[in-house]
């Protein structure tokens, strides 16, 4: 088996293939929402104030957490609102958003601390500080901060830039590479500057052809090789790939940088690349609109908050109650309405004619879902246990190595939305075990006040105890003393009484 | 958009149309009392499926629409003689239904095969009834007359082997001049090679468990041919092949990890041959079946596959 391939998965092709994959960059729009809270970590603080005047790229919302990144203004124009508003996700929850309303001048801030083509001169603290000043998160759907990244993959000896394009139908790497095949490279040799790794691979799924020729064309750096690996749903996960690429198969638990290995998404290092090089922050970012109801899948490159409808307005959409997904066919989301803004891990939006959903029947155990499960769990089982809230036997059947990423819920014949259960089952586990801390922390607190009254009252005891003995010594002594004096007195008067009687004889 | 390669009732849809090359010869060898008990059987399951749904405050129409009943229903009318009373097969059923999947929950929650537990049921209720089958090529015959009419009626090659053995003859000098088994095996075999193309079933379960039948048997032959049967008799005789692709791999009470169904198959291949060799029924497929059916939850258990990263 040659090492490229890797067990389970799917072969899927793209339901909605496009013509021609073309980077469209559309106009500015209006009005952005810029949401404070991100994938993960603490929510950022706005540092704008409403009626403020800011420019593209100004940082309007900065953080301490390293989990975060900071935010910037994706165009120029006046701050009219911080207020909540509805995140993209399925629990239709709200988070602080700062308003932007243009004033059309785009006019950009001017970052004067550039470290231009010459990044090479530059040390790799400079960069990696300009990164992280950058607000670069991972862009192929996770968000997480890719300067937090980097640093927990310190000492690493291989980079995987992942241009896998994680699932079906999004196009949004691909139309990247092919419009900013230089601006790849570029990006991978500046994160190989910094991160210290000896060599860089680049993954692309060999459907991609257009892509891979670009890339091979233009990489002239002996270092970065380019690798075009088998067209497989979940390729594109960080643990397959790096097991795919090198063979080394990451610890349950771990992650990639555990084994020494960087895995980054290629939108990232075009993002680090505009960050280090042309020293603009990440405002944008490419979006691709497909689906069932979309006449013609397009990739858009968009400003980070604009409405999703004022995204929709420049693909051509078929009229009618259609349903959004955000991201892929297989982990996206499905949303309610259009009424969010593009964030910096939007990669994807589909657009779906409406179809009957298909009420899901009884698990009969056929075992299909563990034929297509990449991380070769027992979906069957999991699914059991997680749907009778048994967390301690789906943890025995290894619920926290899921990758959730849909391939057995894709093949149920039974139709079972089994990932929502592991969802359901890990949001139990993590529950359970904040609340089993909890009544540890506090029996150890009881515990250990119990203990303390008892050796308080040891203490005391012992205390009181010296004290007596203290006392009757001191008391015996005393006592000594004064049989002592008694007795001193008893010879001075006894002498005194034999002198007087001498004295009187 | 999910493109699904088959959908539940599909998958206990084609399993029903595998059935049938078994059920012709069946048909052919016995003739259509066979359709008939089948018949009784669908009607049965179907009624007492959807009254215990009904008392549940369940929907009927969707899980009546899922086939598992009627699949139950066929298995279990092939399994028993085709002249057995019309109420044996309804008792069976009933049995079946009710006690052996809709009190454990329905479609997907019973530990147990539920056509497998209604023949158990009714080879220890009615042995009598359970082990006469017609002699072959007798025509129709009624299974709604009274049956015992012994002129008509005999016992399988199983059962005939072992009698005779009791008896004191070697296995050697017993003829078996039935044909009838072979090609009911056969056609049984045939649709299971359906089921593993359409990839319905996995080819574990079958593939051991004849492994196992094989094994045992061939054991015993070698030890001592002149009182064991041989494996090839035994794969030929009794419900060997519907065991192996039909009955066996019942997904819901089998093993589920790929390992656990090697040793799920090959353990019930074996302990049908103990049965029919050293225990007092003429088959074996139902005990052993329902045997290894408790053992599930510990063989899943301890035959995980290795996790990746693990």
């Amino acid at each position: 088996m040659s090492k490229l391939v890797f067990k389970g998965g799917l072969v899927l092709e793209n339901p909605f293939p496009a013509k021609e994959i073309d980077l469209i960059r559309i106009p500015l729009p209006d009005r952005v929402i810029l949401p404070m809270q991100q994938r993960i970590g603490e929510q950022a603080k706005p540092c704008v104030s409403v009626g403020d005047h800011v420019l593209t790229g100004q940082v309007i919302a900065t953080i301490d957490d390293d989990r975060c990144a900071p935010v910037h203004a994706s165009i120029s124009g006046t701050v009219v609102a911080i207020d909540n508003q509805v995140m993209a996700h399925q629990s239709g929850l709200e988070a602080l958003c700062v308003t932007i309303d243009s004033d059309g001048e785009d006019e950009w801030m001017d970052n004067s601390v550039a470290c231009t083509e010459n990044y090479d001169f530059c040390t790799p603290d400079t960069i990696y500080n300009k990164i992280r000043l950058s607000g670069i998160v991972g862009m192929g759907g996770a968000g997480f901060p890719t300067h937090t990244k980097v640093q927990f993959a310190e000492g690493c000896h291989t980079l995987i830039v992942n241009a896998t394009e994680c699932e079906p139908g999004i196009m949004c790497d691909d139309a990247l590479m092919q419009a900013y095949p230089t601006k790849v490279i570029r990006g991978v040799e500046v994160l190989l500057h910094i991160c210290g790794a000896k060599k860089a691979i680049i993954a692309i799924e060999d459907d991609k052809k257009e892509s891979i020729k670009l890339l091979k064309k233009f990489c002239k750096n002996e270092r970065i090789t380019i690798e075009a690996i088998p067209t497989k749903y979940t390729s594109g996960a960080e643990k397959i790939l790096v097991k795919s690429l090198l063979g080394i198969e990451i610890p349950s638990g771990g992650y990639a940088s555990d084994v020494g290995v960087l895995c980054q998404n290629v939108g990232t290092l075009v993002a680090i690349f505009d960050a280090v090089v042309e020293n603009r922050p990440l405002i944008s970012r490419v979006v691709t609109v497909t689906g069932s109801a979309v006449r013609e899948p397009k990739n858009l490159q968009v400003r980070l908050g604009a409405s999703y409808d004022y995204v929709l307005s420049f693909a051509d959409i078929e009229q009618g109650e259609n349903d959004i997904r955000m991201a892929g066919m297989m982990m996206g989301v499905d949303l309610e309405g259009t009424n969010y803004s593009i964030s910096k891990n939007t990669n994807c939006i589909f657009v779906n004619k409406p179809i009957e959903k298909v009420p899901a029947q009884e698990c009969i155990r056929c075992g299909m879902c563990n034929t297509v499960c990449p991380v070769e769990l027992l979906p069957q089982q999991l699914y059991w246990y997680s749907k009778s809230s048994n967390i301690e036997k789906a943890l025995d059947y290894n619920l926290l190595d899921c990758i959730e990423c849909g391939c057995c819920s894709h093949v149920c014949p039974s139709n079972i939305p089994l990932v929502d259960y592991y969802q359901f089952a890990k949001a139990l586990n993590r529950q359970q075990t904040k609340e089993k801390e909890l009544t540890d922390n506090a029996r150890e607190r009881f515990e250990f006040r119990e203990f303390r009254l008892d050796r308080n009252k040891q203490e005391r005891a012992e205390m009181m105890e010296a004290k007596k003995k203290a006392l009757k010594e001191k008391m015996a002594k005393d006592k000594v003393q004064k049989e002592a004096i008694a007795a001193a007195q008893a010879r001075v008067s006894a002498a005194k009484t034999a002198k007087e009687s001498e004295d009187a004889r | 958009m999910r493109d699904k390669v088959m959908n539940t009732n599909q998958v206990m849809r084609q399993v029903i149309y595998a059935l049938v090359l078994g059920v012709a010869a069946q048909v052919y060898f016995f003739g259509f009392s066979v359709l008939m008990q089948i018949a009784l059987a669908i009607v049965t399951a179907l009624s007492a499926e959807a009254f215990v749904l009904r008392m549940r405050g369940m929907q009927v129409a969707p899980s009546l629409r899922d086939g598992s009943a009627i699949l139950t229903a066929v298995l279990l009318a092939i399994a028993i003689p085709s002249i057995a009373p019309w109420w044996i097969i309804v008792l069976g059923v009933l049995f079946a239904i009710v006690f052996g999947k809709q009190l454990f929950g329905g479609l997907g929650n019973n530990p147990f095969n539920p056509a497998m537990l209604g023949y158990a049921f009714l080879l220890i209720s009615y042995p009598l009834q359970m082990t006469q089958w017609p002699s072959e090529f007798q025509g129709v015959l009624s299974i709604f007359e009274a049956s015992g009419v012994d002129a008509l009626t005999g016992a399988t090659n199983l059962d005939y082997a072992k009698t005779q053995l009791m008896l004191g003859e070697s296995i050697g000098a017993i003829t078996f001049e039935s044909i009838s088994q072979m090609w009911i095996n056969f056609g049984f075999l045939l649709g299971g090679i359906y089921l593993l193309l359409r990839r319905i079933v996995f080819w574990h379960i079958p593939l051991s468990l004849v492994l196992g039948l094989v094994l045992m048997s061939g054991i015993l032959y070698l030890i001592d041919p002149t009182s064991f049967s041989s494996p090839v008799f035994h794969l030929i005789n009794g419900a060997t092949m519907l065991a192996a692709f039909f009955i066996a791999t019942d997904p819901v009470s089998a093993s589920t990890t790929p390992l656990g169904r090697l040793i799920y198959g090959f353990a019930i291949g074996a302990i049908i041959i103990v049965i029919r060799v050293f225990g007092g029924y003429p088959d074996a497929v139902a005990f052993a079946v329902l045997l290894m059916n408790i053992t599930v939850p510990l063989i899943d258990y301890y035959t995980q596959p290795k996790v990746f990263g693990k």
